[in-house]
Order: C-alpha cells, then structure tokens, then sequence
C-alpha cells in the first residue's frame, strides 16, 4: 500500500531532477507565449502592408436576399462551432467603397482568385474593389488603361496650377482682405469691392480647372458587370495584386511601408500612415527623458550622499518605492488636476489673460504629457541611479576627497561619470515605461487627431503647448475600430509593431550609450 | 642598497633637534563615543620619515587620517586637542579643510586611481584647483610622474586608461597625483600591503627619494618596512602612544615592555 502514497512517488533525485524539469518547462512555456505574442503582431502587422489576393465569389447575405456576386478580400478564416467561416471585405454597387460580412464557408459559391480585380486606393483613404476598364480623358474620349500614369500626369499639372493660385493668388486676397477688416474703414470700400472681384476671379478659375480636372475619369466594373465612375483626381492608388510578381509584390509592400511611416492618417485613423503619431511618441518621449533624467538624478544624488539616515529619509525612500506602484491613470489624473488645470491655469490669468478664457497652457499639451511621464517614470530613474551610485567604489570617493575635492565637486567629477551606466539603465526603464502608456496621456494631450505636428517652420518651432498624436492612442483607438472595421484592425496590428520597434529602437540606442559609458568609466 | 640605508643612519638623528612639521598636542578622538585615540601628544620632524606601528585597531590609521582630517567622512567622528601644522591649528572649525587636503596629500593602502586617463589623474587636484592651462598642466605631469617613479613607463601612454597599469604603477599613479599639488606632508596608509615585494621595495626606494621634497607619514604593518625606510618610529598600542624615537633605537633597544613584545612579535 505504502507504495503508491504521494511521498514514496519520488526519490529526493527524482524530486530534485522534476523541479529543475518543472522550472525548465516554465521556462519554455514563457518563451512559447512571447513568440506567440510576437508573431502574431508581426504576421498580422506585416499583412498590414502585403498586397493581399483579390478574389470573385457570389453569397448570401441572408437566406432571404438575393445572391451578391462581388470581388473581395479575404479579412480572416476561422471555424466557429464546427463550421468554416469567412471574414472578408466586398465592393459592389451597393457598398462601392467598401463593406464587409463573416459568412460561413458554404454560404459562399464560386470563390476564386480573379487576377482582372484591383484595389483602388483613393486619395481620402476610401478604397474600392473592381475591374479598371477604360479611362476618359477631359475630351471625353476613351482612352486605353495603358495611358493611366499619362493621364494621371496631367490630372496632377492641374492640380498644381490650382495649388499655385490658392498659394500665390488666393492667400494674398484673403489676407489683404481681412487687414481692411480690421481697420473697418468706410473709405476703404473700392478697395474691398476690387479685392473681391480679384478673389472671384480666381475662385471661378479655380472651380473651372476643378470641373476640367473631374472629367478625367476612371469606369470600373463590379464583379456582376455593374460599372462605376471614379474621378482620376481622387484616385491614389491602383494595385492588381493578382497580375504582380512575387517581387512586384514585395516591392509594393515595401511602398507601403514607406507611406505607412511618413504620411498622416486618414478616414478616422482606419487608413494612411502614422507619421504624426510616430513623431509625437518620440518627441515626448525626449522630451519626458531630458525632463526625467536630471530631476531623478539630483534626487538619487540626494537621497545617497547628502541626505541624514533618519527617519525622514526613509520615508522619502519608501515613497519613492511606492509612487512605481501607483496605476498610470492616477498619474493622467493628477496630470490633469495639477499641471493642466492648477499649474498651466494660473500661467494663463498671470501671462496671457489677455486671451482668456481661450486656454494657452491651461489645456492638456505635450509639455504637460511629458511632465506627467516624467513623475510617472521618476521612481524608475532613482531606484536605478541610487544602485549605480551604490556601486561607486569608497576608495575612489576618498582618493577625491583626499586631493582637496569638496562633496560637489566629488560628486560631479567622480562619483557620477562611475555611476553613469546605472543612470542609463534607469533611462532606459524610463523610456520603456513612458512609450507604452497610454491612458494617462489622454488625459493630459495626446489625442486621436491633431491637426499640426509639435515642430513646424512657425516661430518658436517647437510648440510644447501642441496637442499630439501618440501611437499607443492610435492602436487604442484602431482596437476600437477593429470591432467594425476590416483595415482598422490590420493597421491596429500595424500599429503595434511599429510601437514595439520604436521601443525596441529608443532602447537601444540608450543600451549602446551604457556599453560605452561602462566601457569608458570601467573599473579593476 | 643596505649601504644606502646604513650611510643614513650615520647621521645622528635625536628628534629633538629636527624642524617641526606637524605638533599634535593631547589628541583624542572617538568614534560613535568609543574612544580610539587617547590623548596622543607627539611631533613630526620634517623632511623625514615618520612610521606608524601597532597591532590591528590601535588607531594608527585614524591617527594619519587626521592630519588632513579624513576623519570628518565618518559619520559619529569627535575629536579633542590641537594638531598644528604650519602655525595654525587644523582641527580648528574654521580650517579650510579642501586647502588643508591639497596641502597634506594621501595615498590610501588600495591603489585607487579614477577611472580617466593617467594624465587626467595626475590632472584630478590641479583641475579643482582651477588650473586648465595646457602647458602648466603638461609640465606639471611630467615633473610629477618622474617624481613618482613613473614617467619613462608610462610618458607614450598618458592618454590611456589608468586601469591598465598594474598595482605597483597603479600605486605610484597614486602618489604622483598627490605630489602634483606640491604637497608640504605626504601620508601613506600601508601604501605597500597589496602589493608584491619586488614592488614594494620600488616604492620603497620611491619614498627614501620624496624625503626631501615632503615630510612622509608612513603606516605600516611590516616591521622590517617601517626598519628600513623609516627615521623615525612611533608605536600605538589601544590608542595611545606608547613609544616614539628613531627607529635605530626604538627597534634595537625599545624602553617599554610593550614595544619589545610586539616588535619581537610576542603579539600583535
């Protein structure tokens, strides 16, 4: 009987050989999950920008509609309770920019993959599926698909004649216009009555090339023959994934990567790039780090050399410990209480009361972003720097002292240069922390949309004041969209991807400055 | 090398007829109330060796460490009495204690040279002390790495690290950069006890040379050391100053039971 009690199941090797078997498994389990994790943001991200097969089928909506025959592309493929099921995205007369349906696999007949359909990419982010026929040129006469890039050309010397007068002409009128405005003088008037004349002149100038530019057309055909009219102007781009090489294929995913990175969103964060978010992240991430790193190190400094072993000093130190444990949405809130409506308020009535009650620093921006980061991130730095400081050998301080150094000039000239690496690895926990938040950023200026960058051309170019966009919103926001829409979700995925690169980058770079640092300042 | 030593020992030394460098008068000093140094009372000779003996913990060290007041880092650290040095007393509140520290350097019984460069090191104290000309630097360098024995090893490579060195250069590193502020009194806390014999007879030498630039203060656990290089010999036994004359005399024929004991190794 004793044989089969729990204690008799195991020798001490046994035992000691299944724990080091158990911690390895454990061990694996963690990497399997990581990769998982890694690998599905990377494949899901990474379709983001592949040209994705386009393809012909007819389904049912409902049991009672009628059959829909459609180019579509297929979303995901799952199975839902035994059954196949289909996510994708159609273009059809009704929904020509786009709908899409999860149906399962028999509900869909005739399914394959139909090289003549295209993804046509307008310039509003819109896209639609359909066969490219013919083009129509401002003569109205039809002209074969092979002279698209031809035509297109022309659309744009249009376009430019029109950017030019709203440039040059237009934004001259307007502002002369709103000078007299402002003077509000009677004497004035045939001065205005010609400035209007001149600013109707080139309006209708302007509205005749429009109407020049809208008769170069594209007709394109549904999968059930319907035909379709798209201005050449409004179009982007046309891609027939099905007619591209596998290089072909490559290279336009590589395009797509490039106009991913550097143009700004469109159709409410579901389409277009993400360069104003990726800018803001890494501006306020800069600006959080170059905030974050002298106040966090003078409070290391203080809290191991200067300051007395009492009582007081340990609890400055225990709240230091606790303040890394406080959830990031208290911070936004007391982002918001304090720098938003305390801080950037009183600014407001001592400084610039003469726009109130229009806000100036009284409202969420990336000045006030960065300074939440940086309390949120300040535990970090100091935790890190006190270990660095901690390291700094005892003989070197006193060989300092002993040359006639006083405590500062200790601490400047070699207590901080040999504690440097720990003062990185504490910034670099910084920026981890600070690129992956989200919540308390919206509280205090990051938003979905902004419509300027931070920096611009304008006088004092850097405008901290600004409203940003940060890629963490943005994935917050696309995971929202997912629910509803098909390209939100993948640019989500998209998203993601490039937020674990910028980290995954910014972190590096802090880690290469530490090995230089540690390698510069090396000790024995 | 012996007939170096033995040709020193000719001349007659009685402290009583060498020039003061430092006076120390009833010197007490505890730690956290524990008393370490008890009412010393004792003169420097200048431009001489001056050794430091006794057992582990007799307060040999701290007694070095006050005379440029190292002592003040320790947290609980109190002292009573008067060392005069220089015609004041430096135990005073007022003291300049940076000034007092470039005036007395220290060389510690671990090689610490700071992490920069070899020139920078030796730079370290003229820097603080707001000396950035190019060319005094550069000649104050070299002046202090020849002092230090250091200067032909060292002169191609004065741009690189100092933890290349090895322990006994590293040392002289050490010394170099306390000479380059020109001190008037060097301290030497058992400069040679991590270091290898063939090295620690070079610093010995190295110090037998420095004597007549600065008074040397040396603490030592080696009693052949403190034989061979010092001019004089002082013996603490639990803080206070049991003994104190030549070294000839004090080895030779000590005049306390104590001093016999430890020198003839009975403890210690």
């Amino acid at each position: 009987m004793s044989r089969f009690s729990p204690s008799h199941w195991f020798s001490s090797v046994q035992k000691q050989s299944f724990a080091i078997s158990f911690s390895a498994f454990m061990a694996l389990l963690l990497t399997i999950a990581l990769g998982c994790l890694l690998l599905i943001i990377v494949s899901r991200g990474a379709t983001y920008f592949w040209p994705a097969t386009i393809f012909k089928g007819e389904f049912r909506l409902s049991d009672e509609s009628a059959p829909v025959k459609a180019y579509m592309q297929i979303r995901n493929e799952f199975s839902r309770s035994g059954s196949e099921v289909i996510w994708f995205k159609y273009s059809n007369r009704d929904f020509p920019y786009g709908n899409q349906a999860m149906l399962e696999a028999t509900q869909i007949s005739g399914l394959q993959a139909a090289d003549d359909g295209a993804l046509i990419t307008l310039t509003d982010g819109r896209t639609v599926l359909a066969e490219p026929l013919s083009l129509q040129s401002a003569e109205r006469e039809e002209r074969a698909l092979e002279d698209y890039s031809l035509m297109q050309e022309e659309v744009q010397r249009i376009t430019n004649q029109i950017e030019v007068i709203r440039t040059e002409r237009l934004s001259d009128i307007h502002q002369q216009l709103s000078e007299l405005d402002m003077r509000n003088v009677a004497a004035d008037a045939p001065a205005r009555i010609r400035l209007s004349r001149d600013f109707n002149k080139w309006q209708g100038l302007i509205s005749e090339l429009e109407i020049q530019r809208n008769q170069y057309r594209l007709t394109v055909a549904f999968a059930d023959g319907e035909r379709f009219d798209l201005a050449l102007g409004d179009i982007d781009e046309i891609v027939r994934s099905g007619r591209l090489s596998y290089w072909q294929k490559w290279q336009a995913t590589l395009t797509a990567i490039g106009r991913f990175l550097t143009e700004a969103p469109k159709q409410a964060n579901t389409a277009g790039g993400v360069f104003p978010a990726l800018f803001g992240t890494v501006l306020m991430v800069f600006v959080m780090t170059l905030i974050v790193t002298p106040f966090g190190v003078m409070a290391a400094v203080y809290l191991s050399e200067y300051a007395p072993n009492n009582a007081l000093t340990s609890v400055i130190r225990i709240s230091v410990s606790n303040m890394a444990g406080v959830p990031s949405i208290v911070y936004g809130v007391f982002g918001l209480g304090f720098f938003v409506y305390a801080v950037g308020g009183n600014i407001d009535t001592l400084f610039f009361s003469h726009k109130l009650p229009a806000p100036t620093m009284g409202t969420p921006g990336l000045f006030w972003a960065s300074l939440t980061m940086a309390i949120l991130t300040l535990p970090v730095v100091i935790v890190a720097t006190e270990e660095g400081l901690r390291r700094v050998p005892e003989g070197l301080k006193a060989g300092s002292y002993a040359l006639g150094a006083t405590k500062a000039e200790t601490v400047m000239r070699t207590i901080l240069p040999i504690a440097s690496p720990g003062i990185m690895t504490g910034v670099i926990l910084a920026i981890a922390r600070a690129a992956g938040e989200v919540a308390p950023l919206m509280l205090v200026g990051a938003v979905k949309f902004a419509p300027n960058l931070p920096i611009d051309g304008e006088f004092p170019y850097l405008h901290l004041d600004r409203q940003f966009m940060h890629l963490g919103v943005l994935i917050y926001d696309g995971a929202f969209h997912s629910q509803t829409d098909v390209k939100g979700s993948s640019m989500m995925f998209a998203t993601c991807l490039l937020l674990l690169l910028v980290v995954f980058i910014l972190n590096l770079l802090a880690v290469v400055m530490r090995m230089r640092l540690r390698k510069k300042y090396q000790q024995g | 090398m012996l007939k170096l030593f033995e040709h020193e020992h000719l001349d007659v030394k009685r402290l009583s007829d060498e020039e003061t460098a430092i006076e120390v008068r009833n010197l007490s000093l505890q730690f956290s109330d524990k008393p370490v140094l008890n009412d010393i009372s004792m003169r420097i000779p200048k431009h001489r060796i001056t050794a430091l003996i006794g057992q582990s913990g007799c307060g040999k060290s701290t007694l070095i460490s006050c005379f440029n007041r190292m002592n003040d880092l320790i947290s609980g650290c109190r002292y009573q009495g008067e060392i005069i040095l220089g015609g004041r007393d430096i135990n005073h509140k007022k003291e300049n204690v940076s000034r007092l520290r470039t005036q007395v350097g220290m060389v510690f019984q671990r090689p610490n040279p700071f992490p920069l460069s070899i020139y920078e090191n030796v730079c370290y104290g003229l820097r603080l002390q707001g000396v950035n000309g190019r060319r005094q630097l550069d000649d104050t360098v070299e002046q202090a790495l020849v002092d230090a024995a250091l200067w032909d090893e060292v002169k191609d490579r004065l741009f690189e690290s100092a933890q290349v060195l090895s322990g006994g250069q590293q040392q002289r590193l050490v010394i170099a950069r306390a000479l380059a502020l020109k001190p008037d009194i060097l301290l030497l806390d058992e400069p040679t006890s991590a270091l290898d014999p063939l090295t620690t007879l070079y610093i010995e030498e190295l110090m037998a040379g420095l004597k007549k630039r600065c008074s040397i203060i040396i603490v030592t656990h080696n009693m052949q050391q403190a034989a061979r290089v010092s001019d004089y010999t002082a013996f603490l036994h639990q803080g206070r100053l049991i003994e104190y004359s030549d070294s000839d005399s004090l080895f030779t024929m000590p005049h306390k039971k104590q001093t016999e004991d430890y020198i003839t190794g009975r403890y210690g």
